[in-house]
């Protein structure tokens, strides 16, 4: 069955058109562009935030709402790091370096404009991507058994050990952390209640929505109060100003090609994908460039590639969530918690299953790169203002719609307690240099490898080499083991070589 | 300073291990045959602690800062200690103001505990000013009224007063 000729684009193009996906498709990209403006609340905490608002909506709305937030972010980060040089969200640290030195030279309007139009570029390429790749990777996984099941979350544990960039032994160790949390109440195979110390409410498993956002609002609040609120000074911009000029132009348009196709091979990757793409494609215009000397001082070139660098990651990363059902960065993790609330279950059988949430959400990409495209343009300057919001009136509300959240999941005030302690907790793991991400993916991964393992081993009547009989689990273990292996082995054989050249 | 850290960290971790074993032995394993709700803690269990046994290590081993070095530090950071102990004291008053309004949820109803929250927490990120505060926790208890309450008919807990 091929959902596109079943269903048709243009049937997929009127799923998203339909007024009330269209207007969650509004509000999400409106929600996301204000995240990513806002310093300090991220794309995963306001996703986590709105899950229960998109409850109401039903599946495809809700879910196109989400994705709105996701991709939004990615283009409001951008407007702080040019005007105020204050990044809005990770991917887009590297703009400050030449988006704000082009704004002080008074080109903030070229800046941004340049920026807008190479996250459309790169949105719009990684979703026609996306659209083609998805489906192939969903009817291959349609092969996988339980055990390549078990194969693929053990290798997003050992490749997701890179997720924060830090220090792998700390990644695994929350992710681990995460698979533990994973295991409280009702065991997926047996039916028997663990770990839930006699908690009514907490039979059915812990709230997802509690723990991310505790992890990730509410810690985020505390860290908040414990700094210090710097006046903003945010540089002014023009209307008349937000065309780029010819040469501008002409010099954009390799860093935008370069950046997408980058960008998106990177998003494909487990890890930070849209950092890591906004910085290495910063590194590869810098080594291409005719310009290198101005790069630091504000090249368009150091704004334009980064910038649709990091959209097409976030469309990248859309891939193995979609067609294998599986997060390979945080956000991704909270979308993936979003589909599970809405009764939709991402992988190979959502295609079959739910087309019309599959393309509806790959639609919504389309018509999200758009009105992000008209809505950043013409409201710049009021987005960037919002970042002078203070603290004071801003973290409140963040609490508020934290217990909100928490509380609509299951309407019970034990999870909002979850909320709480999942907060400090997240907060003094922050202050021990331990990032949380990788404890929510583990989370998520948990239910599904713990079943795929004890499914394997009932099938193979407990003879373990059922785990890597199959040869798509052969090649599985043997990249899991070179990942694991490779980045302890490398630095080692290159340190000897350094002291056997020096002698 | 990070050498502490490390070491505490990973110390955490490995007790946390230990206690989630200890407490999944309650679990039966059954056979290899018919993997039992006992197993995957086990493992996962297992693993935890190997790895933050491995970090504690790793600190341990590490070279630390020479003598004359960390008494410099010592003297810093106390002096960091006091200034950043301001923020982590707001912090602690900001967890008792929660769990307060958590506990008043039940008793005095959500509407009015929320906006009593509001008010606290906002004055308690350096508002000077009671005025800020009032019409912010006034607007938000209504949004989240009209938004929640009577457009997506969440029934939040009633106390004594509304």
């Amino acid at each position: 069955m091929d959902p596109v000729t079943d269903y048709g684009v243009l049937s997929v193009l009127l799923i998203t058109i339909q007024p009330v996906n269209f207007l969650a498709c509004f509000i999400g990209a409106v929600v996301g562009t204000l995240v990513g403006v806002l310093p300090g609340l991220g794309p995963a905490a306001a996703m986590a935030l709105v899950i229960p608002l998109t409850l109401k909506l039903g599946p495809t709305a809700g879910l196109i709402m989400l994705a709105g937030i996701y991709y939004g972010s990615m283009y409001g980060g951008s407007t702080t790091s040019i005007l105020v040089n204050v990044p809005g969200e990770p991917a887009s640290v590297v703009t400050t370096i030449d988006g704000y030195a082009m704004a002080r030279k008074g080109r903030a309007g070229a800046a941004l404009a340049i920026a807008a139009i190479g996250s459309f570029v790169a949105g719009t390429f990684s979703v026609i991507a996306l659209q083609f790749f998805a489906p192939l990777l969903a009817r291959s996984a349609l092969a996988f058994g339980p055990a390549e099941y078990f194969c693929l979350t053990v290798l997003g544990v050992v490749m997701l050990s890179n997720l924060t960039g830090k220090s792998r032994v700390k990644s695994l160790i929350l992710m681990m952390v995460g698979l533990m949390l994973s295991t409280v109440g009702i065991d997926p195979v047996g039916g028997m209640e663990r770990f839930s110390f006699g908690f009514e409410s907490a039979q059915g498993g812990l709230s997802f929505i509690a723990l991310t956002t505790g992890l990730f609002g509410v810690a985020e609040v505390l860290s908040v109060m414990t700094g210090k609120e710097a006046p903003i000074e945010v540089l002014p911009v023009k209307f008349r100003e937000l065309y780029p000029n010819r040469e501008e132009m002409k010099r954009s348009v390799a860093p935008m090609v370069r950046g997408s196709v980058l960008g998106f091979l990177i998003g494909l990757l487990p890890g930070p994908a849209s950092t890591m793409a906004a910085f290495a494609s910063y590194g590869l215009e810098r080594r291409v460039s005719k310009h290198r000397e101005e790069f630091g001082k504000g090249a368009i070139e150091g704004v334009a590639g980064p910038e649709s660098a990091n959209n097409a990651a976030a469309g990248g990363a859309m891939i193995p969530l979609l067609s294998l059902g599986l997060p390979f960065t945080p956000t991704t993790a909270v979308l993936l918690g979003g589909m599970l609330l809405h009764g939709i279950t991402p992988g190979p059988f959502l295609l079959r299953d739910r087309p019309d949430v599959f393309w509806g959400v790959i639609g919504s990409f389309y018509l999200g790169n758009m009105m992000l495209l008209v809505l950043n343009l013409p409201l710049v300057g009021i987005f960037a203002k919002i970042v002078r919001v203070a603290p004071r009136y801003l973290m409140p509300t963040v609490l508020v719609l934290c217990v909100i959240g928490a509380y609509g999941d299951n309407s019970s005030l034990f999870d909002v307690w979850v909320m709480l302690g999942a907060g400090v907790v997240g907060y003094i793991m922050r202050k021990y240099d331990y990032e949380p991400a990788p404890l929510v993916v583990g989370l998520v991964l948990g239910p599904v490898m713990e079943r795929s393992l004890r499914q394997t081993l009932i099938i193979s009547r407990g003879n373990i080499s059922g785990l890597w009989e199959s040869p798509i689990c052969m090649v599985m273990w043997l990249i899991i083991l070179l990942s694991a292996v490779l980045p302890v082995l490398v630095p080692y054989v290159k340190a000897k070589i350094r002291v056997r050249l020096n002698k | 300073m990070a050498f502490r850290k490390e070491i505490v960290g990973s110390l955490v971790f490995i007790l946390f291990g230990v206690g989630f074993l200890l407490y999944g032995l309650n679990y039966p394993l059954d056979q290899w045959a018919n993997p039992g709700p006992g197993v995957f803690p086990l493992i996962v269990g297992v693993t935890l602690v190997i790895l933050a046994a491995w970090q504690f290590l790793h600190a341990f081993w590490k070279p630390k800062p020479s003598a004359g070095r960390e008494k410099g530090e010592a003297v810093k950071s106390v002096r960091e200690y006091l200034q950043r102990n301001k923020g982590e004291t707001k912090v602690l008053i900001m967890i008792a103001v929660f769990v307060t309004y958590l506990l008043m949820v039940q008793w005095v109803g959500f509407f009015i505990s929320n906006f009593l929250f509001v008010v606290i927490s906002s004055r308690l990120m350096k508002e000077k000013d009671w005025r800020g505060p009032i019409a912010l926790s006034a607007g938000i208890s209504l949004f989240c009224y009209v938004m929640f309450e009577i457009w997506l008919k969440l029934s939040f807990p009633r106390g004594i007063l509304f």
